[in-house]
């Protein structure tokens, strides 16, 4: 039973090394990629407490079912705008390394197949702050979109 | 690792806390048979499951402990010496099991050393019972076959583990009866032995299924785990009720208070299933006990009541360091000696006595001895002499209020430092201690009678009353064990707020407690506050009341305490976030990060957990006003004493100013520009370096404080070392060196005695310390280079130069490579290395290889009288070496 379970996970590692399936989601009108693999749940914010004195970027922190989740805004974490998080604002629950977080966005997209040939390199001249947030960029038809990276999204060290 | 041997190990350490502790029973009562034939048991038990497990060493060395342990059971009196061996031989098997723990594998090693010390003890036992009851001689040799054949029989047990488990239990129970059947009356039979040697092991067995079925052995991580759901369940709860409590729907209303009644219940019953007796705590007292009164020469009686008070495991770790500190300050300093004891009229034997009892949601423990209490004269002389408070203001306070004193860190009443206390630090800690886990200390002393703490403690830390304060429109949680009071401020309400200095304070009731705005400290808008009435939430850590504006106090509710998440961990002034019924998200204030926020420091060891300690260690420091400019400070390390002379004493001789002291004449050299005016009388620091008494005259002393001392190295004045920032003042930290200096140039001080003057390396990060070991060491009439890190004084070594002794920090000699390195560059040579720690670390000594000796910090004396022992030391046999050879070259 162990033995079958292993050969899944390594199903499911070698499908995500091929096809980068990724949720978009919109912030202040761009798009963005997100792991989906990363991605738990997609609520809407009932109620929000700031916390006082925390990173800017932290909108506070918001009871999911009995769990205190850390709602990060992803508009201020992009430095796009000094956005405020309202009620029934659209997030993103995510768990990284035992805590949960979630990412608030305007708008939640659809479910991207990525894959490697549809990765470009990353162009030069893109500002480096938002390249620690977004470190792959892959062509969707027309468009270009940036995949976020969810390490970095929730780490507030530096 | 296996499973097996995870029970084992679990098991094992029961049965030797316990069996230590009945030892230590033992030897007070030698005619309570019952307990010596269950510390053989217990032992036996061991050693049959080490063998079923393959573990040789613990196997041997119970085989020897048990067979000793048989002679005492057989009757023979216990000595003090025999209770010893076999304490040390328990420590021995514990930490092997330690490292079995630890590895999975028994540690390398021999027990030679112990198995022949039991079998000396043995011996002498069996001698005894020989002599003592002749008839026994028979019993004598019959008994360790009685034994080897138990041992035989449980080995049998093991070679075949199918049956092992079903068999082991009886095997176990079996060896006591088969020695009672066989032992023949003389060797006193243990107690309750039944005559019929068939019967025993059947109710053993029987026993031990019993017990069995009441009671499983449960991982810590699943009840954790229960706890954690039972508390989110409480939290579901109160959700609900919240939202049901505005409306009259009675079919939902009664199956939600059966619901809320049943959550109560069950919280009630895992928070129980964590719960532990006191007695665990109580468990390795006789031991310390036992301990205490060899050390301190003293008879020393524990009594212990309320074993059976539940109290929460993980409180019961935390209480554990404190309990044992205080119980070390009572056998210490707070009785007497015997001889003191009886001259006073009181029994020989001192009594310590620890009592747990619960009441009112609290648990309550007191230690008290009734030894001679505290001598509020004295603490009153050491404050006084401290600076810590001044004269006029210790004639206003009560006895109760100065005791309190005791809890201020660096206290310490004690005339010598001995090796169970004394050193001022302690109480501080045991205070801060009990009051991170919401607890409070207090304690009550009659001068001859002797002194009782107290510590009041919460159940559990799990759920915490909190208050539910709201600023600037949104809420927080305030932990109700700090909060002292509430205090409506503003118009009509009789007290207010006043704004002094720029900081605002409140006056209640002719005190004067520092206020902080929340709003201001959390950078909430204020604006966001309504109307004028305003409380003041009175808070109290360690020991300073403060108080906190908030819009007002919006509930009282059990919080669940849940960490922050890592990204917002850096906050200080929260502790941790819950849910509160509504389902809404607070924040949980820490009161320490609040007191801190305005200054109130908290005692004791917060800082603790950051590893740059060392960099920030506190520094007793003396500052002082000498002449013009900034306010001078030394560290009370340096100074010997600090006198008032009147200026009477001071002559004038051979130009320079001195004074008479125990027939000597002392120099006194003004510090900086003090003018010498012969109408007043002045301080004078006495510095002492070997031989040379120096006075330094000063002009006033400011104060004395515990401050960290962060010398920014400077080329200024010839007679001080640098500036420093002591509480944001540009202090100037002299240089005791250059006075002394100033003196030994005409008295040609004794220190160059030293012909050859060896070539001392001082090697140490703390930039203070090097400025404090340097000086002293050159006044010794050393040569001294000293560098900061390991690399520069590899280099020097490297470069060739030929050091002939190192002192450095003991924290960068751990790794033995420092050591190694420079015994490396002269091979022929024992080059004394010696290490300097601070205090703190000297007592959680850390074995570091390689040193000669080590100091603390402060002890310059210890310093200096080592190192040149041990140059000497390593002279000699340098000369012996040079002779040898000179030997053979003939």
């Amino acid at each position: 039973m162990n033995a079958s379970a292993a050969a899944i996970q390594q199903e499911e590692d070698r499908s995500i090394s091929q096809d980068i399936s990724t949720l978009t989601v919109v912030a202040n009108g761009e798009i963005f990629g997100l792991p989906i693999q990363s991605v738990q749940t997609i609520f809407r914010i009932t109620s929000l407490a700031p916390v006082p004195m925390g990173p800017p970027d932290v909108a506070g922190l918001v009871n999911l079912r009995g769990k205190i989740v850390t709602a990060i805004s992803l508009r201020r974490r992009l430095k796009m705008d000094n956005d405020v998080v309202e009620k029934n604002s659209l997030a993103i629950g995510i768990e990284h390394k035992g805590e949960f977080f979630c990412i608030v966005v305007d708008e939640v997209g659809e479910v991207l197949a990525l894959d490697e040939s549809k990765r470009i390199p990353i162009p030069p001249h893109f500002d480096p702050e938002r390249l620690r947030l977004t470190n792959e960029f892959y062509r969707n038809g027309k468009t270009l979109v940036p995949v976020l990276d969810v390490n970095a999204l929730v780490d507030f060290a530096k | 690792m296996d499973e097996l041997l995870r029970d084992f190990i679990v098991e094992t350490n029961q049965h030797l806390e316990e069996a230590a502790t009945q030892l230590v029973l033992f030897e007070r009562d030698p005619t309570d048979s019952s307990l010596i034939a269950k510390i053989f048991r217990l032992v036996h038990t061991i050693k049959g499951t080490c063998s079923f497990l393959g573990l040789n060493r613990l196997q041997h060395i119970t085989h020897a402990a048990e067979t000793m342990i048989g002679e005492l059971r057989n009757g023979a009196p216990p000595t003090e010496s025999s209770v010893t061996v076999v304490l040390a031989a328990i420590d021995r098997i514990k930490h092997i099991v330690e490292e079995v723990e630890q590895t999975g594998v028994e540690p390398e090693g021999s027990d030679d050393d112990m198995i022949k010390e039991l079998d000396v003890q043995a011996k002498s036992l069996a001698a005894v019972l020989a002599g003592e009851a002749p008839p026994a001689e028979e019993a004598a040799s019959a008994e360790p076959v009685a034994s080897d054949a138990s041992a035989e029989a449980t080995e049998n047990a093991a070679a075949k583990p199918a049956e092992a488990s079903a068999e082991a239990p009886q095997a176990e129970a079996a060896p006591p009866a088969e020695a009672k059947a066989e032992a023949p009356p003389p060797a006193t039979p243990p107690a309750k032995a039944p005559p019929k040697g068939g019967k025993p092991p059947a109710k053993g067995a029987g026993a031990g299924a019993a017990r069995g079925s009441e009671t499983i052995r449960v991982a810590v991580d699943a009840i954790e785990r229960m706890m954690q759901l039972v508390s989110e369940l409480v939290l579901t709860r109160n959700q609900l009720l919240e939202l049901t409590r505005h409306r009259q729907d009675d079919t939902v209303k009664t199956p939600l208070q059966r619901l809320s009644s049943l959550t109560t219940d069950l919280q009630d019953a895992v928070m129980r299933a964590r719960m532990q007796p006191v007695e665990r705590l109580y468990a390795s007292l006789p031991r310390l006990i036992r301990e205490l009164a060899t050390e301190c020469h003293k008879k020393i009686d524990l009594v212990t009541e309320g074993a059976d008070t539940e109290l929460d495991r993980q409180l019961i770790e935390i209480l554990r360091d404190p309990l044992t500190h205080m119980i070390r300050n009572s056998a210490d300093h707070g009785l007497e000696t015997p001889a003191e004891r009886v001259a006073a009229g009181k029994r020989e034997a001192g009594e310590i006595r620890v009592a747990a009892s619960h009441e009112a949601g609290q648990i309550t423990i007191t230690i008290a001895d009734d030894g001679r209490g505290l001598d509020v004269e004295k603490i009153k002389a050491k404050l006084i002499k401290n600076g810590v408070v001044a004269e006029a203001d210790l004639a206003k306070m009560s006895n109760d209020e100065i005791f309190k004193y005791i809890f201020a860190p660096g206290f310490s009443t004690a005339q010598a430092v001995t090796n169970v206390s004394g050193r001022g630090v302690g109480m501080d800690v045991v205070r801060s201690n009990i009051e991170s886990i919401g607890g409070s200390i207090s304690l009550k002393s009659e001068l001859g009678k002797g002194t009782q703490f107290s510590m009041r403690i919460p159940l559990t830390l799990a759920i915490a009353p909190a208050l539910i304060v709201e600023a600037s429109g949104q809420r927080f949680a305030l932990p109700q064990h700090a909060v002292v009071e509430a205090v409506g401020v503003g118009e009509g309400s009789g007290h207010s707020i006043d704004k002094v200095q720029n900081a605002l304070v409140l006056r209640l009731r002719e005190e004067v407690v520092p206020v902080i705005d929340m709003c201001q400290v959390l950078g909430l808008d204020r604006a966001a506050s309504q109307g004028n009435e305003q409380l003041v939430v009175i808070m109290r850590v360690g020991g300073e009341s403060f108080g906190v504006i908030v819009d007002k106090v919006a509930d009282v509710q059990e919080v669940v305490v849940k960490p922050l998440s890592a990204s917002l961990a850096h906050l200080k002034v929260f502790t941790g976030h819950t849910i509160l019924g509504d389902g809404s998200v607070v924040l949980i204030l820490d009161p320490g990060g609040l007191a801190m926020s305005i200054g109130i420091e908290k005692n004791g060891e917060k800082q603790r957990d950051k590893k740059d300690v060392a960099a920030a260690s506190k520094t007793r420091i003396v500052m002082f006003r000498a002449g013009e400019g900034v306010v001078k400070v030394l560290p009370v390390s340096l100074i010997a004493r600090i006198e008032m002379v009147d200026s009477g004493k001071i002559e004038q001789a051979d130009g320079r100013l001195t004074m008479i002291q125990q027939d000597r004449l002392m120099p006194l050299v003004p510090v900086g520009s003090t003018m010498f005016d012969p109408s007043r009388s002045y301080p004078v620091l006495v510095v002492t370096d070997g031989d040379l008494t120096v006075g330094l005259l000063v002009d006033e002393i400011v104060d004395i404080i515990e401050e960290t001392l962060d010398v920014q190295m400077s080329n200024g004045g010839y007679d001080t070392i640098g500036a420093a920032v002591v509480r944001g003042h540009a202090v100037e930290f002299i240089d005791v060196q250059s006075y002394l200096q100033s003196v030994s140039g005409s008295i040609k001080a004794q220190s160059s005695k030293m012909s050859s003057r060896s070539q001392v390396l001082v090697v140490h990060d703390d930039a203070f310390a090097r400025g404090f070991l340097a000086p002293v060491l050159a006044a010794a009439g050393y040569r001294v280079a000293s560098v900061a890190s390991s690399q520069e004084a590899l280099k020097i070594v490297e470069e060739g130069i030929v050091v002939d002794a190192v002192v450095s920090s003991t924290e960068l000699l751990e790794q033995g490579e420092l050591t190694a390195a420079i015994r490396r560059t002269q091979p022929s040579r024992e080059i004394p290395v010696i290490g300097v720690s601070s205090e703190d670390d000297l007592e959680d000594e850390v074995e570091v290889d390689g040193l000669t000796m080590r100091v603390t910090a402060g002890d310059r004396q210890s310093l200096l009288s080592g190192l040149s022992a041990a140059l000497k030391a390593m002279k000699r046999a340098e000369k012996r070496v040079a002779k040898s050879n000179d030997g053979v070259a003939a």
